[in-house]
C-alpha cells in the first residue's frame, strides 16, 4: 500500500533524513518511533504531498506522491502534529468542509461527516465552536478529519500528543479499530503506544529507519539476551551442574559472594530465542534443591529504543572539541 | 474533463465558502465595516448637508441663474458622485490591507495550510476562492453606501444616469480586488497577520506615490506610469470613462496577484524545515 524507496531530504545543509525504505502492507498499522528531530515528520510530510523529497520515491497506493500528487491526496488522510483546524467552525460545519475539500461526492457527505463524528466520539460536540473545545477534543476532530473521506492510508503525527492518559487509551483504541480497512502510519516518541497500537514499527534515527520489525521480533532481535536469577539451597557445585545442563541455556554466572553460604544466588543466561525458566525450575525441584526465587529479566522495548538511539559517545567527539577551539577566548 | 471542471468547482466554493463565513464569523469585520460604514456616512452627509456642500452649491448656483447670472457651469452630481467615490476609495486603501491580512498569515499560524496543501486542490484555486471571498465582503460593504447615493443623487436636476453610479462602483470593486489581490500575496508571505497588514498598507502607499509621480512627471514617463497606475485608471471609471486598458489593468493586476500567491506557496514548500 505504501512504498518508499531510497527516500533522501536535505533541507540546505542538513540531511533530514537518509535512505528511508519501508514497505507498508494494506491494513498494517506501522509506527515510527524515533526521538525528537530524527526525521519523522519530514517523511509524513513527503508521503502526504506536502514535501518534495530531494530524491528517492513514495508510492502511496500505487500512485508517486510527486507525479500524481492529486490522486495520492485523495486517498490520504492526514493529521499534522498540530491539528490543522479552523477555530471559527463548529465542529460539523468543519468536517464538512474537509468533506468538501477531500472531494467527497455531496450525496454522501452528511452520512460520513456523521460517521466520523461517530467513531471519535464527537456526536455532542457537533454544534460547538472548535475555538471552545479542549485539547483532547481537537485532538479528535483533528483525527476525525484525516478519516472523513474514508481514505485508505491514514498518516497520523503524533496523534496522542498531549492527551491525558484516559484520552489517549480511547485514541489508541480508535486507532486499532480502524486498522483493517484502512493502512496507518503513526508516530511517535512515547514507547508504550506503539506496542500498544502497532503491527510493526520502524525505528528512526537521525534520519535513518534503524530497525523495522514487529513489536516482539524487534525485541527478540535486538533485546538480546534473556536472563534469569536464581536463589537456591543445597550443595553450590550440584547447583551448578544442575543449571548448566538445562537445554536451553547458555551461559552460568555465580552471583553469590561466598560459595560455602547458602543460598546461592546465580544469573543464568538463555540461548537466543530459548525461554528455559520452567526447565530451571523443574530440574532444580527434582534435584531436590531448595528453589528460592526465579526472576526473569528481558529488555523492554524501552531498552532497545534507547540502545537504538542513544548517542555513543564516539570518535569525533575531540574533533568537535577541536573546531570549537577557535571562538574562545585565547584563540 | 468535464468532471474535472466540476471538480474545480465545488472546490472554489468550498473555499470561497468557508473563507466568507470566517469574516462573518470574526469581530474584526464587523468592526472593520462599523467604521467603513461611519466615516463612509459622515463623509457623505457632510458633502451633501454641509455649508460648503452639494446641496447648499446648487442652491447658489439655482440663484445665480434666476438672477440671470447665466445657466449653470457645474453639473452638481457628476461633481458630487466623482468626490465621494473618490473618498471611498482613499478610505478603502485603509481598509483592505486590513482585509487582506489574514487571508494565509492566519492559515500558516494555525498550521491549517497544511490541511489544504495536503487535500486534492490545486493552490490557484485556493488563491481564487480566498480572493472571491474578500472581495465579496467588501462589496458587501460598499453596497449600503451605492443604495444612500443612488437615493441622495434621485431628485438631483440635472438627473444622474445610473450607468454613472453603477459604474463607478464597479470601478471601486475592481480596484478593492486588485489591493486585496496585491495584499493576498503579501499574506502569503508571513505567518504574522500584522506584518502582513504593514507590508500591505506599504504597498498602497506605493500606489499613491505612482499615482502622484504620474500625475506630476511630465513626458514619456509620466505617461507610462499613468498607464500603470490603479488608481488613475480608477478616476477614470468615476468619470463614466470605460475604457478597455483600465478593465484590462485591474484584471492583470488581480491575476498578478494570485499567480504571486499560488507561486509563494509552492515555494513555500521547499523551504520548510
Amino acid at each position: 500500500m505504501i512504498d518508499v524507496e531510497h527516500l533522501h531530504k536535505v533541507y540546505g545543509s542538513t540531511t533530514a533524513i537518509r535512505d528511508v525504505t519501508f514497505r507498508v502492507e494494506p491494513g498494517e498499522i506501522l509506527g515510527f518511533l524515533g526521538p525528537n528531530g530524527a526525521g519523522k515528520t519530514t517523511t509524513m510530510r513527503i508521503l502526504t504531498g506536502y514535501l518534495p523529497a530531494t530524491s528517492g520515491t513514495a508510492r502511496v497506493a500505487d500512485f508517486d506522491v510527486h507525479e500524481d500528487s492529486m490522486a495520492v491526496r485523495q486517498r490520504i488522510g492526514y493529521l499534522p502534529e498540530s491539528p490543522p483546524l479552523y477555530l471559527d467552525m463548529t465542529v460539523a460545519g468543519y468536517l464538512t468542509f474537509v468533506a468538501r475539500i477531500k472531494g467527497l461526492p455531496a450525496g454522501d457527505r452528511p452520512q460520513r461527516v456523521e460517521s466520523a463524528m461517530a467513531r471519535c466520539g464527537l456526536e455532542d460536540k457537533q454544534n460547538v465552536l472548535i475555538r471552545k473545545l479542549s485539547k483532547g477534543y481537537r485532538q479528535r476532530v483533528g483525527i476525525a478529519q484525516a478519516i472523513v473521506h474514508d481514505p485508505p492510508v491514514i498518516v497520523l503525527d503524533e496523534p496522542t500528543s498531549g492527551l491525558d492518559p484516559r484520552q489517549n487509551n480511547e485514541v489508541r483504541q480508535l486507532i486499532r479499530s480502524l486498522a483493517g480497512d484502512h493502512t496507518i502510519i503513526l508516530s511517535t516518541h512515547i514507547l508504550p503506544e506503539v506496542s500498544a497500537t502497532c503491527n510493526r514499527i520502524a525505528i528512526i534515527n537521525r534520519g535513518q529507519v534503524v530497525a523495522i520489525d514487529s513489536p516482539e521480533a524487534l525485541m527478540n532481535k535486538l533485546a538480546g539476551e534473556l536472563t534469569y536469577e536464581v536463589e537456591v539451597r543445597g550443595d553450590h557445585a550440584a547447583i551448578q551442574h544442575h543449571l548448566d545442563a538445562v537445554a536451553g541455556v547458555a551461559q552460568v554466572e555465580d552471583l553469590s559472594p561466598d560459595s560455602n553460604v547458602a543460598p546461592h544466588r546465580f544469573r543464568v543466561t538463555a540461548h537466543q530465542g530459548a525461554v528455559p525458566g520452567e526447565a530451571i525450575a523443574a530440574t532444580l525441584i527434582n534435584a531436590g534443591l531448595g528453589l528460592g526465587e526465579l526472576r526473569r529479566h528481558q529488555a523492554s522495548l524501552e531498552d532497545v529504543f534507547l540502545n537504538l538511539t542513544t548517542e555513543e559517545p564516539d570518535s569525533d567527539l575531540p574533533e568537535v572539541a577541536s573546531t570549537e577551539q577557535p571562538a574562545g577566548e585565547d584563540f | 474533463m468535464i468532471t474535472s471542471i466540476k471538480t474545480i468547482l465545488s472546490n472554489l466554493l468550498a473555499i470561497y465558502r468557508r473563507e466568507l463565513q470566517g469574516y462573518f464569523a470574526s469581530p474584526l469585520s464587523y468592526v472593520i465595516a462599523a467604521v467603513f460604514w461611519l466615516l463612509g456616512g459622515f463623509f457623505l452627509v457632510v458633502l451633501l448637508l454641509g455649508p460648503d456642500g452639494v446641496i447648499a452649491f446648487a442652491a447658489r448656483q439655482d440663484q445665480a441663474v434666476q438672477l440671470g447670472l447665466g445657466a449653470p457651469t457645474v453639473d452638481v452630481a457628476y461633481e458630487f458622485l466623482q468626490y465621494y467615490l473618490g473618498f471611498l476609495g482613499s478610505l478603502s486603501m485603509f481598509i483592505l490591507p486590513i482585509l487582506s491580512m489574514g487571508l494565509y498569515a492566519e492559515e500558516r499560524k494555525q498550521g491549517t495550510l497544511e490541511l489544504l496543501a495536503t487535500s486534492p486542490i490545486t493552490n490557484w484555486v485556493v488563491a481564487l476562492g480566498k480572493l472571491l471571498a474578500v472581495a465579496t465582503f467588501y462589496t458587501t460593504m460598499v453596497l449600503p453606501l451605492m443604495l444612500c447615493q443612488a437615493i441622495a443623487l434621485e431628485a438631483s436636476q440635472p438627473a444622474i444616469s445610473p450607468t454613472l453610479l453603477v459604474m463607478g462602483h464597479v470601478g471601486l470593486i475592481l480596484l478593492a480586488t486588485s489591493v486585496l489581490a496585491l495584499g493576498m500575496f503579501l499574506s502569503s508571505l508571513t505567518s504574522s497577520t500584522v506584518l502582513s497588514a504593514i507590508m500591505t498598507f506599504a504597498l498602497v502607499l506605493f500606489l499613491w506615490i505612482v499615482d502622484a509621480l504620474a500625475r506630476s512627471l511630465p513626458g514619456a514617463s509620466g505617461e507610462a506610469l499613468a498607464h500603470l497606475s490603479l488608481l488613475k485608471h480608477f478616476t477614470d471609471f468615476t468619470q463614466g470613462i470605460l475604457d478597455t486598458s483600465g478593465i484590462v489593468l485591474f484584471v492583470s493586476y488581480i491575476l498578478l496577484g494570485l499567480f504571486l500567491t499560488a507561486q509563494s506557496i509552492e515555494t513555500l514548500r521547499f523551504q520548510r524545515n
